[in-house]
C-alpha cells in the first residue's frame, strides 16, 4: 500500500443535493402525507391541482401566488392565488403565451437575465433559481419580484410572484 | 359506447366523486349525461383521455385542453374525410366518435361542427357541400332506423320549411327528428308546401304538438300549412325551430326552440311530458341563442 497521497473526485457546489418539496399547482400547500408522494397526483386539499416537485428554494408557500410555464413558454398553469392576482382564471390563461400576461418591468433587460431566457432554461431542469422583476403586460407602475425556477413532472418552469402574496 | 356512473369514472381517474363533480363545476369535463334516474354517467373514452393526459399534465386546465384536443381529432377526422370524398372513411370517423360519445353527442359534436366547416369552407351552394349533405343526411336516416321503437305516447308533427335536403337547416331538423325518435318520440315530418290530404294523415298519426323547421318557406305559406293542421287536428302547440329571421317575438305566440338540435329536442320534451318550461318566450331563446354562439366562438 502506498503512502502516496490520491486524488479523488469530491462533490461540487452544483452536484449538492438540494432537498425538494412537493405542492399542490392550485392551493400551493403541500400534500397532506409530506414526505410521501401519494398515488394521485390530485391534490388531496383542493382537488383542483395536481402535485409537483421543486427546489425548497424555488417552491411557493402556499400564501404565495405563481405560475406554470412550459418550454414552449405557454402557461400550464395559474395558482388560486395567481387567478386572483393577474385578474384571470386558470382556464383562460392555459396555452396562451406567458407575455401576454407578464412582461419584464425592465424593457432594455436582455441576455441571460431575460424572461424568456430564464423559464427556458428552468423548463429544461437546469440552471438554479433566479430573481426578475415583472410587470402585468397591459399595465405599468405595477412591479413584481418573482423568482424562477424548475419544477415537475413534467419539466416546467415554476415562476413565483414572491411579493404578490395574500 | 361503454358508460361509467361517478364512482366507477373516480375510480379511474384515481379521485373522490366530490373532486370529479368540482371539476364539472370548474372545467365543464368531464362532461356526464344523465341516467333516466338522473344520476351521471359519464363516457368511457371521455375519462380515459383525461386520466392520460392528467399523467402528463401540470395542471387539471391544461389535462382538460389536452384531453379535449384528443377528442375533437374525429372532427377533424371526418372534415377530412369529406373533403376527401372518401364515405367510407367518414362512417369510420363516426363510428370512432360513437365510441366515445353517445349518438345525440357524436351529432352535435362532431357531424354538425364537421358540416359546419365544409359548408364554410367551400360554400353552402358547392359541390363538396353537397356531397357532405347528402352523406350526413344519410348518416343520420341511418341512425334513425336503429332507434329502438317509441316509448311515450307523444307524437310530433314536423313542418318542412327547409329548400331541400341540401339546407343547413334540414340537416339540424334530421338532427332533431333523430334524437326525439331516439328518446322515444313518434316523429312524423311533412313539407309545408302539402295542404292536399293533410287530414287524412293527421287522424292517422295524432300529433300532440308541431314543430316548423327551416327559415326558408315564407310565412304565408307555413300560416296556410298550420291552418290546415289546425282544422284537421285541433289546436296543438306550435314551437318554431330554426325559423331564423322569420321568427319575431311580437308577431308569434308559438314558442321558439333553441338552433342547437340537441336542446330543441330537450325543451320539446319537456313541453310533452307537461314538466316546467325551460325556456318561455322568444325573446328568453333569443339570448339563450346568443349566450350559445358566444360561447361557441
Amino acid at each position: 500500500m502506498s503512502a502516496r497521497p490520491n486524488l479523488i473526485v469530491l462533490p461540487g457546489h452544483a452536484d449538492r443535493p438540494r432537498p425538494e418539496v412537493h405542492f399542490c399547482g392550485h392551493c400551493g400547500r403541500a400534500p397532506e402525507i409530506a414526505d410521501i408522494m401519494p398515488a394521485s397526483r390530485v391534490c388531496d386539499r383542493c382537488g383542483l391541482g395536481l402535485l409537483l416537485t421543486a427546489p425548497a428554494e424555488a417552491a411557493p408557500s402556499p400564501a404565495d401566488p405563481f405560475l406554470l410555464i412550459d418550454g414552449t413558454l405557454s402557461i400550464c398553469a395559474v395558482s388560486r392565488l395567481a387567478e386572483g392576482l393577474l385578474h384571470v382564471t386558470e382556464t383562460e390563461a392555459v396555452n396562451r403565451h406567458v407575455t401576454d400576461l407578464l412582461v419584464p418591468a425592465d424593457a432594455e433587460a436582455s441576455g441571460p437575465e431575460s424572461l424568456v431566457n430564464l423559464v427556458v432554461h428552468a423548463a429544461r431542469g437546469e440552471g438554479e433559481t433566479h430573481d426578475v422583476v415583472l410587470r402585468p403586460a397591459d399595465q405599468f407602475g405595477i412591479r413584481f419580484w418573482a423568482r424562477v425556477g424548475p419544477c415537475g413532472p413534467p419539466r416546467a418552469a415554476l415562476l413565483v410572484l414572491a411579493d404578490g402574496r395574500a | 359506447m361503454r358508460t361509467l356512473k361517478t364512482s366507477e369514472a373516480a375510480a379511474v381517474l384515481n379521485v373522490s366523486p366530490n373532486t370529479l363533480r368540482a371539476w364539472e363545476r370548474r372545467f365543464g369535463y368531464p362532461k356526464p349525461q344523465r341516467s333516466p334516474g338522473k344520476h351521471r354517467l359519464y363516457t368511457h373514452g371521455e375519462v380515459a383521455a383525461l386520466r392520460d393526459a392528467l399523467h402528463e399534465g401540470l395542471s387539471i386546465s391544461s389535462a382538460v385542453s389536452r384531453a379535449r384536443e384528443a377528442l375533437s381529432a374525429d372532427t377533424s377526422v371526418l372534415v377530412g374525410a369529406l373533403s376527401s370524398f372518401e364515405l367510407d372513411r367518414a362512417d369510420i370517423a363516426m363510428e370512432a366518435a360513437l365510441a366515445l360519445r353517445s349518438v345525440e353527442r357524436s351529432v352535435e359534436e362532431v357531424l354538425l361542427p364537421s358540416m359546419h366547416d365544409i359548408g364554410q369552407r367551400h360554400g353552402y351552394d358547392s359541390a363538396p357541400w353537397a356531397f357532405a349533405a347528402q352523406w350526413a343526411t344519410d348518416w343520420l336516416q341511418r341512425a334513425q332506423r336503429l332507434a329502438p321503437p317509441p316509448l311515450r305516447p307523444a307524437a310530433v308533427l314536423i313542418g318542412d320549411a327547409t329548400h331541400d335536403e341540401l339546407d343547413v337547416d334540414a340537416l339540424a331538423m334530421r338532427a332533431l327528428q333523430l334524437f326525439s325518435v331516439r328518446a322515444g318520440a313518434r316523429m312524423l315530418v311533412l313539407p309545408v308546401g302539402g295542404v292536399a290530404g293533410l287530414a287524412e294523415v293527421l287522424a292517422a298519426f295524432g300529433p300532440q304538438a308541431v314543430v316548423i323547421a327551416g327559415d326558408t318557406a315564407g310565412d304565408d305559406q307555413v300560416a296556410r300549412w298550420a291552418y290546415g293542421v289546425r282544422s284537421a287536428a285541433g289546436a296543438l302547440p306550435v314551437t318554431l325551430f330554426r325559423r331564423g329571421s322569420r321568427t319575431d317575438s311580437a308577431r308569434t305566440t308559438a314558442r321558439v326552440l333553441p338552433d342547437s338540435p340537441g336542446d330543441a329536442h330537450r325543451v320539446l320534451l319537456q313541453m310533452l311530458d307537461g314538466r316546467p318550461r325551460a325556456m318561455t318566450s322568444a325573446a328568453e331563446l333569443s339570448l339563450a341563442n346568443d349566450e350559445r354562439r358566444r360561447v361557441g366562438a
